[in-house]
């Protein structure tokens, strides 16, 4: 079957340091590579905050994975990227032919503007509870 | 409903113009107007902007957004919120 454009985010716990993520990261590009994929890129976005928490975090380090392969691959990408317990979440997604290559981003935190949300929200979350 | 209320209100708050009969500006979908606005489920930045306060879903009728973007706009809304990349609502323990 013919080989399909595919990216993956992938959400490392934040426990693994930055040595750790990239030794993860490489296993994953190996991983790919192994069901017969070829990565054309990896974007690490570093630690960032989370929306919301999730495993007990409240932040991870992000990277991104651009890669062709075909759809069994990428069920068994999968399946082991579920296994591995470092790995808070993921999203696969299969992309257009014709997209341009997801622009590099820059390891930006928005920490000022998530803590104004959280604020805001929580006084919205009062003002509800009276109406 | 005082809940849709105050969603409708924030996206007023947004510059949008009041609804009125007959005449009023007619709201035009952002990423039919501009056609190198893509939705993609990374750019927390654009969809946050069709996120109420709570972290709801706007819906097009309020923003614009035409029904086929709409579509695409929520499908990549909701991947962004298993990333955590966006919130599924506001107050976290």
């Amino acid at each position: 079957m013919a080989d399909r454009r595919y990216e993956t985010l992938v959400l490392i716990h934040p426990d693994q340091g930055e040595p750790g993520v990239k030794e993860l990261a490489a296993r994953i590009q190996k991983l790919i590579e192994e069901q017969g994929g070829t990565v054309s890129q990896v974007q690490e976005w570093g630690v960032r905050d989370l929306a919301h928490p999730i495993a007990k975090q409240r932040r991870a380090f992000y990277v991104l994975f651009e890669y062709r392969a075909a759809p069994k691959g990428l069920d068994e990408v999968q399946r082991t990227l579920k296994l591995m317990d470092p790995v808070l979440r993921f999203v696969s997604v299969r992309r257009p032919e014709g997209a341009p290559p997801a622009p590099p981003r820059p390891a930006k935190r928005e920490r000022e503007r998530d803590e104004a949300d959280f604020e805001g929200g929580e006084f919205e979350g009062m003002g509800e509870g009276e109406v | 409903m005082p809940r849709e209320r105050s969603d409708r209100r924030g996206a007023k708050g947004e510059g949008r113009a009041p609804r009125r009969r007959g005449m009023g500006r007619r709201k035009v979908c952002r990423f039919c107007a501009d056609k190198s606005m893509l939705i993609d489920y990374k750019d927390a930045r654009v969809l946050g902007s069709f996120l109420s306060e709570r972290g709801k879903i706007i819906p097009g009728r309020i923003t614009g957004t035409c029904s086929r973007h709409q579509r695409q706009l929520t499908v990549a809304i909701k991947q962004a919120r298993t990333v955590a990349l966006l919130p599924y609502t506001t107050a976290y323990p």
